[in-house]
C-alpha cells in the first residue's frame, strides 16, 4: 500500500445510559422566613376561626366578645337546636343522597371515558382534560338558567325533583375527579397493564374490572371524596333551583339564628374535614399513592 | 409455536416513517432479535406483530394466515415489556394465573401449570409476593412466567432487560434463552444492547431507520456486515483506504481480500477493518525512519489489551490484541500495522464507482 494511508478510526455506537441525573440543589429559604410565612397562614385561616367559634358558641353579646371574656358563656345549646331543626334534618338526608347519587353519577360517565382514553387513546388527553374543566368555565347562574329551561320543556317533573340537583353535581366535579382519574391511571402506567392484559387473551371489559379499577382505588375513593366535599358545600345550584339542600337550608336557618347556623356550619366543616383526613389516612395506612391523587 | 411472516410493512406516525417497507421471514422456534439505535422502528414491528398498532400497509401471516384483522386478545401472542407489567394486586402466582383463567382453565389444570412455571423460572420462595415486594429481576421473571404460561403461538419481548441492572441482566438473558428453547416458542426480542442480542439470538435483524439492514445469525453478522451501518453498530470498527485491484478484490494494509462489494479495478474506497484483524509487528530502532506507526495508548480490558496506534498526522487506528501478545508492545513503540492472515473479507463502507486514477 502507497505511503499516502490515512486511516480513521470510526467510534463504535454511543452505549445508551442512564439520562444525566444532575445533582439539583434544594432552595431552601431561611428557617426565620420560614417560620414567619407558615405563623402569617396559620393566622389567616385561624382567626376567623376562632372569630366564628367566638361568634356560634359564646353566649355573649358582640358588643362585649373583648380578649378578656375569651372563657366566660360558652355552650353548645344553639348548636343543639340547629341540629334538631326538621327543616335541618331533612335538608342534611337529601345532601347525603345527593352525594351518593352523585359520585355514583360521576364515576359511571368519567371512570370508563378515563380508562379508555388512557390505554387506548393517550393522545386524546389533553381534549378530555380541556372538557372536563368546563364546568369551571362556565357559571352556574349560565349553567341553572340554560339546563332549565331545556328540562322546563322536556321533563318538567324532573326539575321539580330534588335528584335535578344530581346531574348538574356531576358534572361540577369533573374537574376535580377527572385529575384524581387521570392521575392514579397514569401512576400504574395504565396502558401497559392493559396491553399485557390484552396480549393475554383478556378482554376490554376483563381489563377494566380485574386489572385496572382494583389498582386504581386510592385515586377512586379520593374522587368520591372530593365529589362529596363539593356537594356538600355547593350552594349556587341549589339556590338557584329553590331546592332544600344543607347548604341552602343552613343560610335559611341563619336568618333565624344566626348563632345556631353557624354553629351546624363549623360542625359541617368539622366533620367534611375530619372525613377527609380519615379517607387520606386509610389509603396511607394501605400503602395507596394518596399524592397522585389530588387530595 | 408458529412460523411468522411480515411482508412489506409501512407504518407512519404524523410525518415521521416508522418502518419502511419492512419485511422480516421468522421461522417456528427461532429467537430473532432486533437490534437498532432508539427510534429505528424496532419496537413499533413489535408492536404491530402484535396487534397494537396496525400497519399502514403490508401483511402479517401466522403460519400463512394474514391476522389484519385479529385483535391483540385474539392472536395469542405473549408478550414482555420493559417496564414491569406486573398487575399490582395479583401476586406473583395470580399473576401467572391470570391469562389461564381469562383462558377459562380449570382450576386443576391451572394450578399445575402456574406451579410448573414458578419452577422453571425459579420463583418459589416470591410466588406469593406483590410486585412491590419483588426485585425488578424477579418481576421480570414473573413476567416471562406469565407470558409463557397461556402457551401462546409467539413470544414478543419488548426490551424486557433494559431496566435492570448489569449482573441480573446477564443471568435473565440466559435464562430467557433456556426458557425459550424449552418450550420451543418463536420469539422476537428488541433489543439496543448489541452484546444482549449477539449473545442470546439464533438471527439478529439490524435495524436503521424503518428499515432492516442486515439479518444473519451473530457470528455472520459480526464477520460479515453487508454495510457501513451494520459494521458501525455492531463492535467497532476502523475505516481504513482501500484500492480495488484485479478481479474486485480490495488491497487492505498491504493485503488483497475480498470486499462485501467488488471494486472496479483501480477504484478508492474505504473499508471497516475490526480492531482484533489488526496484527502488528515490531520495526527495529534503525528502520525508524520507515515506520509509519506508534502506539500512543494501551489499556487492558482483560482478555485483550485495545492500543491506539496513530500514523503520520492526526490519523489513529484500534488494535486489539490477545492480552498475552500485547505484553510485547509498550507505549511509544514503532510498528507496522498489516491485516491478519487468516482475514479473508472486509466491509466496503464507500466504493468509488469510476476510478480516478487508472494506473497502467
Amino acid at each position: 500500500m502507497s505511503t499516502e494511508t490515512i486511516v480513521v478510526l470510526a467510534p463504535g455506537p454511543v452505549p445508551v445510559g442512564e439520562p444525566d441525573q444532575a445533582s439539583r440543589r434544594s432552595l431552601k429559604p431561611a428557617g426565620a422566613l420560614k417560620a414567619a410565612f407558615l405563623i402569617a397562614i396559620a393566622l389567616y385561616v385561624a382567626i376567623p376561626m376562632v372569630a366564628m367559634a367566638r361568634f356560634a358558641f359564646q353566649n355573649v353579646p358582640v358588643a362585649l366578645l373583648s380578649p378578656d371574656k375569651i372563657l366566660t358563656g360558652w355552650s353548645l345549646a344553639g348548636l343543639w337546636t340547629a341540629i334538631s331543626d326538621p327543616g335541618i334534618i331533612a335538608a342534611t338526608r337529601t345532601s347525603l343522597l345527593l352525594v351518593v347519587l352523585a359520585i355514583v353519577l360521576n364515576l359511571a360517565l368519567l371512570l370508563p371515558l378515563a380508562i379508555v382514553t388512557e390505554v387506548r387513546s393517550p393522545h386524546l388527553r389533553p381534549i378530555l382534560s380541556a372538557i372536563t374543566l368546563l364546568p369551571w368555565v362556565i357559571p352556574p347562574i349560565a349553567l341553572v338558567v340554560g339546563v332549565a329551561a331545556t328540562f322546563r320543556a322536556t321533563v318538567p317533573w324532573f326539575l321539580a325533583s330534588d335528584y335535578s340537583l344530581v346531574p348538574f353535581y356531576a358534572l361540577w366535579a369533573m374537574p376535580f375527579t377527572y385529575r384524581a382519574l387521570d392521575a392514579g391511571l397514569r401512576a400504574i402506567n395504565a396502558r401497559t397493564l392493559y396491553e399485557a392484559a390484552r396480549s393475554m387473551g383478556a378482554s376490554l371489559g376483563t381489563v377494566i374490572f380485574r386489572v385496572i379499577v382494583p389498582n386504581i382505588g386510592a385515586a377512586i375513593v379520593a374522587a368520591a371524596a372530593l365529589t362529596a366535599a363539593m356537594v356538600l358545600g355547593e350552594f349556587a345550584f341549589a339556590s338557584l333551583l329553590l331546592k332544600r339542600t344543607l347548604p341552602t337550608e343552613m343560610v335559611n336557618y341563619q336568618r333565624s339564628d344566626p348563632r345556631g347556623g353557624l354553629a351546624l356550619a363549623l360542625l359541617v366543616m368539622l366533620l367534611t374535614a375530619l372525613a377527609l383526613g380519615l379517607v387520606v389516612r386509610s389509603l396511607r395506612r394501605r400503602g395507596l399513592d394518596v399524592q397522585t391523587t389530588g387530595l | 409455536m408458529a412460523s411468522v411472516d411480515m411482508v412489506g410493512i409501512r407504518k407512519e406516525f404524523g410525518s415521521s416513517v416508522a418502518l419502511a417497507d419492512f419485511s422480516l421471514s421468522i421461522t417456528s422456534g427461532e429467537l430473532i432479535c432486533l437490534l437498532g439505535p432508539s427510534g429505528c422502528g424496532k419496537t413499533t414491528a413489535l408492536r404491530i406483530l402484535a396487534g397494537f398498532e396496525r400497519a399502514d400497509a403490508g401483511r402479517v401471516l401466522v403460519e400463512g394466515r394474514d391476522v389484519a384483522g385479529e385483535p391483540p386478545e385474539r392472536r395469542r401472542f405473549g408478550m414482555v415489556f420493559q417496564d414491569y407489567s406486573l398487575f399490582p394486586n395479583m401476586t406473583a402466582r395470580q399473576n401467572i394465573e391470570f391469562g389461564l383463567k381469562v383462558q377459562k382453565k380449570g382450576p386443576v389444570e391451572r394450578r399445575e401449570v402456574v406451579d410448573r412455571m414458578i419452577d422453571v423460572t425459579h420463583l418459589g420462595e416470591h410466588a406469593d409476593k406483590f410486585p412491590h415486594q419483588m426485585s425488578g429481576g424477579q418481576r421480570q421473571r414473573v413476567a416471562l412466567a406469565r407470558a409463557i404460561a397461556t402457551e401462546p403461538r409467539m413470544l414478543l419481548l419488548d426490551e424486557p432487560l433494559s431496566a435492570l441492572d448489569a449482573q441480573v441482566r446477564e443471568t435473565l438473558r440466559d435464562e430467557i434463552r433456556r426458557l425459550q428453547r424449552e418450550f420451543g416458542v418463536t420469539t422476537v426480542f428488541v433489543t439496543h444492547d448489541q452484546h444482549e442480542a449477539l449473545a442470546i439470538a439464533d438471527r439478529v435483524g439490524v435495524m436503521s431507520q424503518g428499515r432492516l439492514e442486515q439479518i444473519a445469525a451473530p457470528r455472520e453478522l459480526y464477520e460479515r456486515p453487508v454495510n457501513a451501518f451494520v459494521a458501525g453498530f455492531i463492535g467497532t470498527v476502523n475505516r481504513i483506504p482501500a484500492r480495488a485491484g484485479a478481479g474486485g478484490r480490495w488491497q487492505v494494509l498491504n493485503r488483497s481480500v475480498d470486499g462485501s462489494e467488488p471494486g472496479l479495478p483501480g477504484a478508492e474506497g474505504v473499508v471497516a477493518v475490526r480492531p482484533e484483524h489488526i496484527a502488528l509487528d515490531h520495526i527495529a530502532l534503525d528502520q525508524g525512519s520507515l515506520a509509519r506507526w506508534r502506539i500512543e495508548a494501551t489499556s487492558f480490558l482483560g482478555p485483550v489489551t485495545r492500543l491506539v496506534v496513530s500514523g503520520n498526522g492526526p490519523v489513529q487506528m484500534i488494535v486489539d490484541l490477545p492480552s498475552t501478545d500485547a505484553e510485547d508492545f509498550s507505549l511509544g513503540n514503532l510498528v507496522d500495522v498489516r491485516l491478519r492472515d487468516d482475514v479473508g473479507h472486509v466491509t466496503v463502507i464507500t466504493a468509488e464507482a469510476v476510478p480516478s486514477v487508472v494506473t497502467a
